[in-house]
């Protein structure tokens, strides 16, 4: 994949609040592979006020980086009745571990919850099935 | 969900009374709350209303899914986390040994009970928002994470 | 429980739901009563069962064992890791094995509840309950960084909010608080109503201290925007509670560097009312292994087998092994690392020849080298396991298959080496 281009476009900083949802749980008891596990894991909601500011509408295709992996998916907007600016949730799965620390400060336990990273439109790319997440094929 | 005032729109408005009430804002409350069924209607069959009719029965199809009390359960949003179950006072009061203390149901006068992980309905007469001295019992409603059940 | 015969149990997750009816046909399950949409889910097994395969082909599974003894024997620092979709049988198999093969062993605590699980067996903390307890008394109930709506289903309509219970005989809305204090609305969040608590993410321990200088009769003071009231009003009901709970989550377990704040709370909260401490583990008997291995070498995870020594630390951790690149083999059971590890430290496994045991095909097994099928454990295998609270709980299977258990397979690999 050509990151290059999305360098042109501007990053923001955000920081992701990863979450449990159940049905994208039952998603993937009955298929790991299945689009609907994917569908309900690929995607970032992001609070309404978040998404004016860096021009990213519902259904945009996102592009989310750190110094520990990159990963493409899906913008939403939050549910969220409270506004939550600066933070966005993500369901945990393999597309938001891409994002994870490899450091644990000698403790063993990465931080899953709170996930540092910027964002950026990526302008149609399309979402990594499963197995093409780059964790498969290093 | 549909509005008595939306519902009224697509009706003929011509106050007619041929379903039984005095006008056709009453005819659309009526449809809302299950009392009455489009089709009471005789002149929205009419072939100039075609279009409207096919609209209302859109909107009403919910409703006229509803039960008798007008409960319907979004099966999509239903987790089957079982807390309108063990919430519903009817099921604490038919089956205190079962539902009552969260476990599965031991008999089959319960009103609400989960079957392949969504909360099915049965035994509606004896909710309690049925009949004469019904009450706006709120219980299935407010403890569930999902708004999966509404009544209309 | 009368009727006991007719019921099943749940594995989906740790509440071990054992009051579940199931309807077959032609061995087939064909409808489940009682069960969550994540346990059924569970229970109607997956849509791509496991092949048993070697090196991408097709093979018997024969071959499959006798090729995962022969990797292992060759293997001078292997992994085992997984466990916490295995029966007790399979998991004392698995620390045998792992003794036999001066392996590493961890599973996925080491990286979730593992903490406040070893903080409950070395008696750290002393104030803990079972579900049961929590039914019959609990008028308090606090999901700290947990949202059961999604993760745990049933816990609160089978255990905590809404059953009536022995002391709890009036309902939900006259006996008991349900409080949620998260760092987002979740759906649990929504049932608690006004008694949820949002905080920022990483402040957890800040409003620890302040509601113990709540409870203490000082002002409590937080350096996020949260209404003083707001806190003294929570540290109120706490200070009132007959027999209050907390059930802690991910979100504050990862929150916290150490267990000490929650120390601080429990030992605070015990002084001035009566409060319980309980872990929201995830997978069906993570705290089975936990226990098991306890039982075994005084650790709950993240342990090396050294002929009769047990060394034990964070470097044995699955993610620092990996991380390090340390092992040269790894046998997963009933799990998947490629999935639930930071994509970070999963691609390391892509370097060593992988073992996978499971019932269904996962990220893992795709890249492994060998993939051996295994029976579904509740559904197609029976056995025990360890529930959330530290209670046992026996099971049978539901269907018949001719697929053998993890235990089995374990089994026949040790005899092999």
């Amino acid at each position: 994949m050509d990151f290059g281009k999305f360098l042109e476009t501007p990053e923001y900083d955000i920081k992701i609040i990863t979450y449990r949802d159940i049905f994208q749980s039952e998603a993937l008891e009955n298929s790991l592979f299945g689009d609907e596990y994917k569908d309900l894991s690929a995607i970032i909601k992001l609070d309404s006020k978040d998404m004016e500011k860096m021009g990213i509408k519902s259904g945009n295709i996102v592009y989310l980086k750190n110094k520990y992996g990159d990963v493409v998916v899906k913008a939403v907007e939050s549910d969220s009745e409270n506004p939550h600016r600066g933070y966005a949730y993500m369901p945990n799965s393999p597309w938001s571990n891409s994002l994870v620390s490899d450091e644990t400060g000698n403790t063993g336990v990465p931080n899953y919850k709170l996930i540092d990273a910027s964002i950026s439109d990526a302008k149609g790319e399309d979402i990594a099935d499963i197995e093409k997440l780059e964790v498969v094929n290093v | 969900m549909a509005n008595a005032m939306e519902i009224y729109q697509l009706l003929p408005k011509t106050n007619c009374k041929k379903c039984g009430k005095s006008t056709c804002m009453a005819f659309a409350t009526a449809l809302l709350s299950g009392e009455l069924r489009l089709d009471d209607c005789p002149e929205i069959l009419e072939d100039k209303y075609k279009q409207n009719y096919e609209k209302l029965s859109e909107l009403v199809a919910p409703i006229e899914n509803a039960s008798e009390t007008g409960m319907i359960i979004h099966e999509g949003k239903c987790t089957g986390c079982g807390n309108c179950v063990v919430a519903c006072p009817v099921n604490v009061a038919e089956d205190p040994k079962g539902t009552g203390i969260g476990l599965a149901p031991k008999n089959d006068r319960v009103i609400l009970k989960v079957v392949n992980g969504v909360v099915q309905k049965g035994n509606i007469h004896n909710c309690r928002r049925f009949g004469e001295n019904k009450i706006l019992c709120n219980a299935c409603i407010e403890t569930c994470p999902t708004k999966a059940i509404e009544f209309v | 429980m009368e009727d006991e015969d007719k019921y099943n149990v749940c594995t989906a997750c740790s509440i071990l739901c054992d009051d579940i009816e199931i309807e077959t046909e032609n061995n087939s399950i064909t409808g489940v009563y009682t069960a969550c949409r994540k346990g059924v889910s569970r229970i109607q097994t997956c849509n791509e069962p496991m092949p048993c395969t070697l090196d991408g082909k097709d093979t018997d599974v024969d071959t499959a064992i006798s090729e995962t003894a022969n990797i292992l024997k060759k293997s001078e620092n292997p992994l085992i890791f997984g466990l916490g979709n295995s029966t007790e049988g399979a998991q004392k198999k698995a620390i045998e094995l792992a003794k036999q093969l001066n392996a590493n062993l961890d599973d996925t605590s080491s990286f979730c509840q593992g903490p406040v699980v070893e903080a409950i067996l070395n008696g750290e903390i002393n104030y803990t309950c079972t579900l049961d307890d929590v039914r019959n008394n609990a008028d308090v109930i606090v999901y700290w960084g947990a949202d059961p709506a999604n993760s745990h289903p049933r816990h609160l309509s089978k255990y905590t909010y809404f059953p009536r219970g022995k002391y709890r005989q009036k309902g939900y809305d006259e006996d008991r608080t349900a409080i949620a204090i998260d760092v987002r609305e979740s759906s649990t969040a929504e049932i608690c109503g006004n008694n949820s608590y949002l905080i920022p993410p990483q402040k957890d321990e800040e409003l620890i201290d302040a509601l113990i200088d709540a409870l203490s009769g000082k002002v409590p003071k937080v350096s996020f925007e949260m209404n003083k009231k707001r806190i003294l009003e929570l540290a109120n009901i706490l200070k009132k509670a007959k027999y209050g709970v907390i059930f802690a989550g991910l979100g504050l377990v990862y929150s916290l560097d150490n267990f000490e704040p929650i120390k601080r709370l429990m030992d605070k909260l015990n002084e001035v009312s009566n409060f319980y401490f309980n872990p929201m583990i995830g997978h069906y008997n993570m705290r089975g292994f936990n226990q098991n291995l306890f039982n075994e070498t005084g650790y709950i995870n993240r342990v090396k087998f050294k002929d009769s020594e047990v060394k034990h630390g964070y470097e044995y951790s699955v993610v620092e092994l990996l991380k390090n690149k340390s092992v040269d083999s790894a046998l997963i059971i009933g799990s998947d690392p490629m999935c639930s590890l930071p994509g970070s430290i999963a691609r390391n496994l892509n370097k060593i020849p992988i073992i996978t045991i499971d019932p269904c095909e996962t990220l893992t097994s795709r890249k492994s080298r060998i993939n051996i099928p295994s029976a579904l454990s509740g559904v197609e295998c029976g056995g025990s396991a360890i529930r959330m609270d530290g209670v046992r709980v026996n099971f049978e299977p539901m269907i018949e298959t001719s697929k053998i258990s993890d235990e089995e397979i374990l089994r026949r690999v040790m005899e092999e080496l």
